[in-house]
């Protein structure tokens, strides 16, 4: 009953009830499916055979399979491969002062420096010394 | 003194520590049966035995396994319906 291109059904799995094709026998305990369910290695124990053989080679592509399971109207498994997306990096402003390269970091306008304004001189006179009293120099003689 | 509902034997007695260090009785709710097959009646594993309120919060996923009939028959029964279901569309 194990042959290859035998219409199988699965039994166990969260592919069960799903319709495949025996694409290639690994072992004595293992084949290779394809069709509803995914293309993958799987037990023999998990799967149930009819009577219905189809015509294809052992190791058919998925295509193949497809097209032989077509004829008999069953629809076998798409899989669109996902486009490549690249997320926008967002980094914090404080990460990109320190991480990101000087490119990246938003220039600010420079403003004109000013030159500081100079501060009007200011005279400052001496400070008028302490007239000598006599209580002063009392206490320096003594 | 406990309140009369709280007798029935549908509650279990739990005996707690508080910090205070005294040892007090509580009353929780028990939980629910197990699920069983919807068929021969086995326990069916993959899905909690949990009340309704945690249930709710829980994801689908965690409630069932992933396959066809998950939840609701076990392995075994389901293993014959589909083969049942194969050789009759066949």
């Amino acid at each position: 009953m194990i042959d290859i291109g035998r219409l199988c059904v699965k039994i166990a799995g969260r592919d069960a009830g799903k319709k495949c094709v025996i694409v290639d026998i690994l072992d004595d305990n293992f084949v290779l499916i394809d069709g509803e369910t995914r293309r993958r290695k799987c037990n023999i124990f998990h799967i149930e055979a009819f009577d219905q053989v189809l015509a294809i080679k052992k190791g058919a592509s998925h295509d193949e399979v497809a097209d032989a399971l077509k004829k008999i109207g069953v629809e076998a498994r798409k899989t669109k491969a996902k486009a490549k997306t690249v997320k926008p990096i967002t980094l914090r402003r404080s990460k990109l002062a320190t991480k990101a390269p000087a490119a990246a970091i938003p220039k600010k306008e420079e403003k004109p420096k000013a030159a500081p304004a100079k501060k009007p001189a200011v005279k400052t006179e001496a400070k008028p010394k302490k007239a000598i009293t006599k209580k002063l120099a009392e206490k320096k003689e003594a | 003194m406990v309140e009369g509902k709280k007798k029935s034997r549908t509650f279990r007695r739990v005996y707690v520590k508080t910090p205070g260090g005294k040892t007090v009785l509580h009353y929780r709710r028990r939980k629910p049966a197990k699920a069983q097959c919807g068929n021969c009646g086995a326990l069916l594993k993959g899905v909690p035995q949990a009340r309704v309120y945690k249930m709710r919060n829980m994801p689908k996923t965690m409630k069932r396994p992933e396959r066809p009939y998950g939840g609701v028959l076990c392995t075994r029964c389901m293993r014959a319906k589909i083969i049942q279901k194969a050789r009759i569309s066949s």
